[in-house]
């Protein structure tokens, strides 16, 4: 045998094969594995591409890369093989994430959403989940631009009155990515929609799932990468104020038309102050963002360490954002077992004023509600109260109330500091072929500290003269998770299994400290910030801990038989501490199929390359249920008097209900979908179809006084909310051969959210019939509605003339000519009024529907890529327009129009002063409750467009760099919408039952970015 | 390792972790009693306003126009808060004491504590549901500790009585006839007969009611209880839990209180009551209630027996001849009536005094540590005689009210008034009770027992020309509580 085969060996001779590999764009790609298609032969491009392996004559090199289609090449008897290798970023081959396990994408039978974590990267983004918004349909993101803010992120619509924020499972750890993972790690995101697709996440999986992969080494030589980025950051729009001429003029005709003396400050006028408050509290801020990696591996080891810095100051005075990152993601293969970990380590600080609430204000509405005449600091101000002299409003003065918030950042500051590590490690042994035991533990571990200090100082009219305070707070965080699964994989003939079972453990604690003390040392004009520098006398802490547990049974069942039919069952049981003894377990199955239709044979359409049919039917969970909700405690403060000696003594029972039944919130889903590739799989598209209906949504609903409850009345699993919808995902990535590459993707989907039940809330006092709504601010979340629809007065234009006034019997007792006319929708009768039964539905928050678009090209060494993102249909409160508009004591926009005599065709009531005592028809122009204030909040906007150039390998490959490239980006360059608002993506007042009102959302940004990259 | 899902609440006991001992059940029983200090709808102002400035003793006098109006007869809102947080704190305090009646009775401890701190409970649980069904008419009865789901049907008056009696009778098995120095005010077996004792009387049940009240009067405890040599001893801080007092509520004055919410647990409750600052006459507190003129002539129907005025009328009312030498002579606090109130708008008011702190004070204030004796021995007395001449014993009935006139120098009425029968006999203990419990919180009681409220009293209290018979014998239900059950059914005419 020896014998023979020598002979084979010798009768093809070897010889050596020389080439370059690239991306289809152009660029080198190390690491690739080249080899001997049958043997045994197998070598790896070096940094630049290049390989030479010695093969025979006319046999075939097989090209493998992670993230390309691989490629087998004939030798016969070339030396020189250069080779471009297709991504495979849409191709139906590659494997994707989807909890436990990865399978092929053309077996998915779940509706999943795959981001292209190119896009996401290139936005200059705090956190992952901002950067999502319009890369996937079916994920509604709505960002802040605060430093640091959180976007808030809805999957599917909405499903639930509590925490709605879907699950983050990074690297298999379930955990927060908000804020401290870095992007720049991030290698795939997967997005878990349906029943199918996220019950292996049982109980929490009920908002949707997102899936993180971060980015791992690649078998090769090391590979440095080295990317920087510089952005400056502005307000594209604000609002246009009057400067202090422009006010007095209007103040005094304001004050003059309510039959009112002219305000003493406007009119002592002398034209010393001009204050521009806009420009006080506003600016430019920027953004620097820095990693470095350096990755590779070899002899069946892999690694990456990656670090990077990230600082975001904001646009407004005082507030920055900054994050230092370090990771280290490892995998090593021995034998049958193969060990891995990631762990990454972040330390974020954040610093601000005061903000939020009436006692800081908000400078969203401050700047501009601020009146000109006032100085922002004047010694003549200073006064006990006052040691800093800063100016605001004054009764004896100029009326006002707003925050001077330069005052706020010089007298107050919050600084907090979350340092945490987050990570996992695994083990995974092969058992035998097709059979892999793995055991994953996970940690995420946070030390967070936060520090407020208020120095002596007031910064508005009547603010109580507090003493100094400094409130010092720590909280440590710890979650882990323990994961032991059994994965396997067999097939036989045309018939494939796979699956995954598995057991998990997860534990989560919080663990505070709060203390706090008033009046602080100083020395000078300093002060000593630390709590033993307090008087003794106001000092305050308090603790407390909060933990549970959850244990887990997982499973999923895949089988394809001839890839033609799928069928997936996937089950999951929860045990979980948070609720009582009869509801701690839950059970959470689901089941999907799929029909490949295009592999039939009576199936013969050439432009459909694949379609695959989908279904898919489940039970999922969301809980939102707070730690030890579900029993009730004693409370310690009921005391009793007894004896001669009139003593107090102890008492505890429990004063607050609790529902001892709460069980999880649980959410049906049902899915119908197709994935289609056309035309060769150059166009792909992807279509859902869902609808899912929650119930025993958990619920505060008011309590008969006979039940002896006192607080907040307990929760109860009593509401259900339904939400359908239609997604399209649809990508094009032509055939192309020329220097000219380019691909398109674009998503559209539509929600509809609809209120199915929310419990027995008694009888509404307005109507005498029986109440079926949530009142929150001017929204109302009624049965049969979506959430948070608008509830206000209809207005109907101006009055022009006493006749149109006495026509309209309900505001003839008040109203002058140049006021506003509301809808009398419910006629009271004799005495009738314009009050809150008049008041009727006017819009809801939620866009009929949301696209994003992605366009990514390149010619030679340029790139150009555009992101859109659009919203439309919703309608939008603006509360700080309302605020400006009213005619009170803030300051003017420079475009009010008010109605006159002789200036009849405007929108704007006549001029008055809002709060006049005498004249009623200004006071109800005021009002808060009207459609006046709710908006068409649609928009469209550039989220990003990135122009880039790459240097030419030959050039740069001389001093051993593999890539640089240089870029630069803009990032909402432009926004088209008719929202008078500074910014149509609006956090929301409250992010469930007021998801449209803008109260001075912290608008996003327009950031111009300049960056470059390097590799080694 | 093992993982506890049934791990405690770190930060505060929790019905699992907690009635595990006799501390446990101490703290329980206390936390019913806290109940009476809770906000100002109990024994801290407005179970005042309901048994005297609603009844023809009182009226609403000040600037509270909630109130006057409530008290004349004029309620719109149901759910407004005189009736409905009394309501509401009425019920807090029956959850309260359904937790100790359900949860004390598996702790291992001594065994008499244990059924003592029972039979505590369903005293007060029978104190919380007599006064609900007394202004209510037929609350739902709640007899296990709430659930947020729970809707129960309206007990009827009948029901209701029958509940507080069936508690009572429990109790009186368990509670000791007194306590020791430092647990007074405790239930005490004689108080749970007395409360029974009233609820038959309620009902009219005579042989019932006598049956309970003779264990004080004539039974086992009679040894224990005994009138005051002096009648203004009864309302004085210095003698408190006197030998007369058989159920007193003790109230102390905490000058570091911050809360009347005795669930506040960052703050400290006020275990005083304040209906002091709201009784007292203007220029001292804020007047909201004060009495009707014809009270006063009652008590001058009769002199002593020395020819003296009723000592008990100083002892219960400041007005200006409150010292039959006159308004120069009279002092409200430190000063004269005439310098206080000479001819103007107050000078001929009347004022409840006996839950006042002027024996030792110029002022008042929100937490008065003036206890309220709930039930007094000459109440017991007057409702024995009551239950005799209910029985056609009126004979028998004469010696009781006779003890309690002669303690305030009055003749015998075996002297004054002998031979009445049964109806001239009920007359004349109305007489006797108004000018012996005077502004003490009974009278709606015995108005509502005589038959005696209507329209007809206006001719002493023209709040009463708003009354309509078969309505405002009872306040509303809370209506939130109607929409939120539907099992729940509203009084009639409301």
């Amino acid at each position: 045998i020896n014998k023979n085969a020598f002979e084979i060996k010798k009768n093809k001779a070897d010889i050596q094969v020389t080439g370059t590999v690239t991306a289809s764009s152009g660029e080198t790609l190390p690491g690739v594995s080249v080899s001997l298609k049958g043997g045994n032969k197998v070598v790896v491009t070096d940094v630049n591409g290049r390989y030479s392996i010695s093969v025979p004559e006319n046999s075939t090199l097989v090209f493998n890369y992670i993230g390309y289609t691989a490629k087998e090449v004939a030798v016969g008897s070339n030396t020189t093989i250069n080779i471009a290798l297709e991504s495979s970023n849409t191709a139906l081959d590659d494997v994707v994430v989807i909890g436990y396990q990865t399978i092929r994408r053309k077996d998915l039978t779940g509706a999943t959403g795959s981001v292209n974590t190119g896009n996401t990267e290139k936005l200059v983004s705090r956190s992952l989940p901002e950067a999502l918004q319009g890369q996937t349909p079916g994920v509604a993101v709505r960002n802040g631009g605060a430093p640091g803010q959180e976007a808030v992120v809805n999957i599917r619509g909405l499903a639930t009155f509590g925490n709605a924020s879907p699950l983050y499972v990074i690297d298999g750890m379930i955990a927060d990515p908000n804020t401290t993972v870095s992007p720049n790690d991030v290698e795939d995101i997967q997005i878990l929609k349906d029943a199918s697709a996220a019950a292996i996440y049982g109980s929490r999986a009920g908002n949707g799932v997102i899936l993180i992969t971060t980015k791992k080494g690649k078998e090769g030589p090391a590979k440095i990468s080295i990317t920087s980025r510089y952005s400056i950051s502005q307000v594209p729009k604000t609002y246009d104020m009057m400067d202090a001429a422009e006010y007095a003029a209007t103040n005094t005709k304001a004050y003059q038309n309510s039959g009112m003396a002219v305000q003493p400050g406007v009119a002592n006028y002398n034209g010393r102050v001009n204050t521009d408050w806009v420009d006080e509290t506003l600016g430019t801020g920027s953004v620097q963002d820095y990693n470095a990696s350096i990755s590779g591996g070899g002899n069946g080891s892999k690694y990456l360490i990656s670090g990077g810095y990230f600082k975001d100051k904001g646009v407004l005075i005082a507030r920055e954002f900054e994050r230092a990152s370090f990771r280290v993601n490892t995998e090593t293969t021995k034998g049958r077992f193969k060990f891995g970990e990631n762990i990454a380590f972040s330390s974020s600080t954040s610093r601000s004023p005061f903000q939020g609430g009436a006692f800081a204000g908000n400078p969203w509405y401050d700047m501009f509600s601020s009146v000109p005449l006032i100085p922002v600091q004047d010694n003549a101000l200073i006064s006990t109260n006052n040691p800093g002299g800063w100016g605001y409003g004054s009764n004896a003065s100029i009326n006002t109330f707003s925050r001077n918030q330069t005052a706020i950042a010089n007298i107050t500051s919050v600084k907090s500091n979350f340092a945490k590590l987050l990570g996992n490690a695994y083990v995974d042994f092969k058992i035998i072929d097709g059979l892999n035991y793995k055991f994953n533990a996970g940690i995420e571990t946070s030390f967070d500290k936060s520090k407020s200090i208020r120095k002596d100082g007031s910064w508005y009219q009547n603010q109580s003269p507090d003493f100094s305070q400094l409130s010092d707070n720590r909280s440590q965080f710890l979650s882990y998770l323990l994961e032991h699964t059994l994965n396997y994989n067999y097939n036989f003939g045309k018939h494939s299994i796979n699956g995954v079972v598995g057991y998990t453990e997860q534990t989560t604690q919080t663990d505070n400290t709060f203390g706090s003390g008033v009046r602080l040392t100083q020395s000078g004009n300093d002060y000593f910030t630390t709590l033993t520098t307090t008087s003794g006398d106001g000092r305050n802490s308090s603790g407390n801990l909060s933990k549970y547990l959850l244990n887990s049974y997982l499973g999923r069942f895949n089988y394809a038989y001839a890839d033609k039919y799928l069928v997936s069952l996937t089950f999951r049981a929860d045990k979980d501490s948070r609720f009582s003894q009869d509801f701690k377990t839950g059970y959470f199955p689901s089941a999907a199929l799929g029909w490949r239709i295009s592999k039939e044979d009576f199936f013969k359409v050439d432009w459909i390359s694949d379609l695959k049919l989908r279904g898919s039917f489940g039970i999922l969970g969301i809980n939102t249920l707070a730690n030890y909700e579900y029993i009730g405690v004693l409370n310690q403060a009921p005391d009793a008097v007894f004896g001669t000696g009139q003593t107090t003594y102890p008492g505890a029972i429990q004063s607050r209900l609790a529902s001892g039944d709460l069980r999880w919130e649980e959410k049906k889903t049902t899915n119908l979908g197709f994935d289609a590739g056309l035309f060769d799989n150059r166009l792909t598209v992807n279509f859902d179809i869902f609808r899912s209906i929650s119930k025993d949504v958990l619920l505060n609903p008011p309590l008969p006084a006979y039940v002896g409850n006192l607080g907040p009345t307990p929760l109860v699993n009593i509401g259900s909310v339904q939400n359908q919808g239609i997604e399209l995902n649809v990508g094009y990535r032509p055939k192309l051969d020329g220097d000219f590459k380019w691909d398109i993707a674009g998503n559209i989907s539509t929600v509809k959210n609809k209120v199915l039940s929310l419990g027995n809330l008694g009888i509404d006092a307005e109507t005498g019939q029986p109440k079926n709504y949530i009142q929150s601010g001017n929204t109302r979340t009624q049965v049969g509605r979506s959430i948070g629809e608008y509830y206000v007065l209809k207005t109907d234009g101006i009055f022009q003339n006493q006749a149109e006034i006495n026509a309209h019997k309900a505001q003839s007792a008040y109203a002058k000519p140049g006021d506003i006319r509301y809808v009398n929708t419910v006629d009271g009768g004799t005495n009738d009024d314009i009050n809150d039964k008049d008041r009727v539905f006017a819009g809801s928050a939620f866009p009929k529907f949301t696209t994003g678009l992605q366009f990514n090209s390149s010619y030679k060494n340029f790139s150009l890529s555009l992101q859109l993102y659009g919203a439309f249909g919703q309608k939008l409160y603006n509360d700080v327009l309302r605020e400006l508009d009213s005619y009170g004591n803030s300051n003017y926009r420079k475009d009010i129009n008010p109605w006159t005599p002789t200036n009849t065709d405007t929108t704007f009531p006549r001029l008055g002063y809002q709060f006049a005592a005498n004249d009623r028809g200004i006071n109800e122009n005021a009002r808060g409750n009207t459609d006046r204030w709710v908006e068409d909040g649609s928009f469209l906007r550039l989220r990003n467009v990135e122009l880039g150039y790459s240097f030419p390998t030959k050039l740069i490959s001389k001093a051993n760099i593999s890539s640089v490239r240089l870029y630069v980006s803009a990032q909402n360059l432009f926004t088209i919408t008719k929202y008078s608002g500074l910014d149509p993506d609006v956090v929301g007042a409250n992010a469930n039952l007021e998801p449209g009102v803008d109260n001075g959302n912290y608008p996003s940004s327009r950031i111009i970015s300049f960056g470059l990259s390097v590799g080694f | 390792c093992k993982r506890d899902f049934e791990m405690d609440n770190p930060n505060a006991p929790t019905l699992v972790s907690f009635w595990k001992n006799g501390a446990d059940a101490t703290k329980g029983i206390n936390a019913v009693y806290s109940t009476f200090y809770r906000t100002a709808s109990l024994y801290s102002r407005w179970m005042f306003y309901h048994g005297i400035l609603k009844s023809d003793e009182g009226f609403g006098s000040g600037g509270d126009g909630g109130l006057n109006n409530l008290m004349r007869f004029n309620q719109t809102n149901y759910d407004d808060g005189l009736t409905a947080q009394t309501w509401a704190t009425l019920y807090v305090g029956v959850f309260r004491a359904n937790q100790v009646i359900t949860n004390v009775p598996a702790i291992s401890m001594d065994d008499t504590s244990k059924k003592r701190i029972i039979a505590e409970a369903k005293f007060l649980r029978a104190l919380f549901y007599f006064n609900l069904t007394l202004y209510y008419g037929r609350p739902p009865l709640m007899l296990q500790p709430s659930q947020p789901r729970d809707v129960p049907a309206n007990a009827t008056t009948e029901q209701a009585y029958a509940q507080v009696a069936k508690d009572l009778n429990e109790a009186i098995a368990d509670l000791p006839v007194s306590y020791p120095a430092t647990d007074l005010g405790r239930a005490t077996k004689g108080a749970a007969y007395a409360l029974l004792g009233k609820t038959y009387l309620q009902q009219k049940m005579y042989q019932q009611a006598a049956d309970a009240f003779s264990y004080l009067v004539t039974g086992a405890g009679s040894s224990t209880y005994s009138l005051t040599a002096d009648y203004r001893d009864n309302f004085i801080i210095t003698k408190e839990n006197n030998s007369e007092s058989v159920f007193e509520i003790q109230f102390s004055e905490n000058l570091s209180e911050s809360t009347d919410d005795d669930t506040d647990e960052s703050r400290i409750n006020n275990t005083g009551t304040s209906i002091s600052q709201f009784f007292a006459p203007p220029g001292v507190g804020f007047s909201d209630g004060a009495a009707r003129r014809w009270v006063v002539d009652e008590f001058l129907q009769e002199k002593t027996t020395t020819n003296a005025q009723d000592p008990r009328l100083a002892a219960s009312f400041i007005f200006n001849n409150a010292n039959p030498a006159g308004p120069t002579a009279t002092i409200v606090y430190g000063q004269t009536f005439q310098s206080r109130y000479g001819t103007g708008p107050d000078a001929n008011g009347v004022w409840f005094r006996k839950l006042l702190n002027d024996h030792w004070k110029n002022q008042e204030g929100f937490r008065s540590p003036n206890n309220y004796r709930l039930i007094r021995y000459a109440d017991v007395l007057l409702m024995y005689a009551e239950c005799l001449n209910g029985l056609n014993r009126t004979a028998e009935a004469y010696p009781f009210v006779d003890r309690v006139r002669q303690r305030a120098g009055l003749a015998t009425l075996t002297v004054a008034k002998p031979g009445l029968n049964q109806t001239q006999f009920l007359t004349q203990l109305k007489h006797e009770r108004l000018t012996e419990l005077a502004g003490e919180g009974w009278r709606w009681a015995d108005l509502a027992r005589w038959g005696d409220l209507g329209p007809g009293l206006a001719s002493r209290d023209a709040d009463f020309s708003g009354f309509i018979v078969g309505k405002h014998e009872l306040y509303p239900i809370p209506q939130t509580d109607i929409d939120l059950n539907s099992n729940l059914k509203q009084n009639p005419k409301y």
